[in-house]
């Protein structure tokens, strides 16, 4: 339940900070900023139990939503990346507490992690493609 | 590295930047990720697209714990670290979401190393 809250959590900040940055054309700092203050101050009030958890997974994901238009061109690109964001952070939440960027480093990952799945991805499409014909024209000739 | 006016620049914004999130998230008690927020809006909307960047980056350094920055001088050294490795790091992986993160956080355990060396 509580890994299933992070990971909507990280997805509607990554999403909202995408949005902002590259719909509204206002920026990835401003979008990101606004989106870890918004966080900060709203979570820990409407959530006391999960609310320090929570805001610290939107500021995460929100690092994520910095990603550019090249790398993340769709929304669906960057609920990916969220939903990658919110099982990293799940996972590696004891490790490297306390040092200052440690977020933004799982966030980068995560962008990684994405980029490379859809690169790998495309490269088997076109290594099946180019089988396909290679085969069609041997049955041809 | 030649030290010319843009690095130099580079080099204030991000001790300044790193020293007043420390002070919003320590001094002030807000938490690091309100003075995180704080600091990347003020920064966005006071400063051009690259400086804001290079304060919000700068930032994320100042959200350590008072484990890793001890005092305001680790904070100091801590944003001057950030902003040699910004300089030295502007070309690679831009676009990548998390890019700032990563360098603070390689700025975070190079201060770190250095404070646990002073004791």
């Amino acid at each position: 339940m509580n890994t299933l809250l992070i990971i909507l959590t990280a997805v509607a900040a990554g999403v909202t900070t995408y949005f902002i940055a590259n719909k509204l054309n206002k920026g990835a700092v401003l979008a990101s900023a606004s989106v870890t203050l918004a966080s900060g101050i709203a979570f820990p009030h409407f959530f006391p139990t999960m609310g320090s958890t929570l805001m610290v997974v939107a500021a995460c994901a929100s690092y994520g939503g910095m990603v550019s238009r090249k790398n993340a061109p769709t929304l669906g690109d960057m609920v990916m990346i969220s939903v990658i964001i919110g099982m990293l952070f799940t996972i590696t939440a004891s490790s490297y507490a306390g040092i200052g960027g440690r977020l933004g480093t799982i966030a980068a990952i995560s962008c990684f992690a994405w980029l490379g799945v859809k690169n790998s991805a495309k490269a088997a499409s076109r290594a099946r493609k180019s089988d396909f014909l290679s085969k069609s024209v041997e049955i041809w000739q | 590295m030649t030290l010319d006016k843009t690095k130099s620049r580079i080099l204030i914004l991000a001790i300044v930047s790193t020293s007043l999130t420390w002070i919003l998230n320590h001094q002030l008690g807000l938490g690091p990720i309100v003075a995180n927020g704080l600091v990347g809006v003020a920064a966005a909307i006071f400063m051009p697209g690259a400086l804001a960047g290079i304060a919000y980056t700068s930032s994320f350094v100042g959200m350590s714990s008072l484990g890793v920055l001890p005092s305001v001088v680790f904070a100091l050294i801590g944003g001057l670290i950030a902003g040699i490795v910004i300089i030295a790091t502007t070309e690679i992986y831009a676009g990548i979401g998390g890019k700032g993160g990563t360098t603070a956080a390689a700025a975070a355990l190079v201060t770190r190393a250095i404070s646990g060396l002073l004791g």
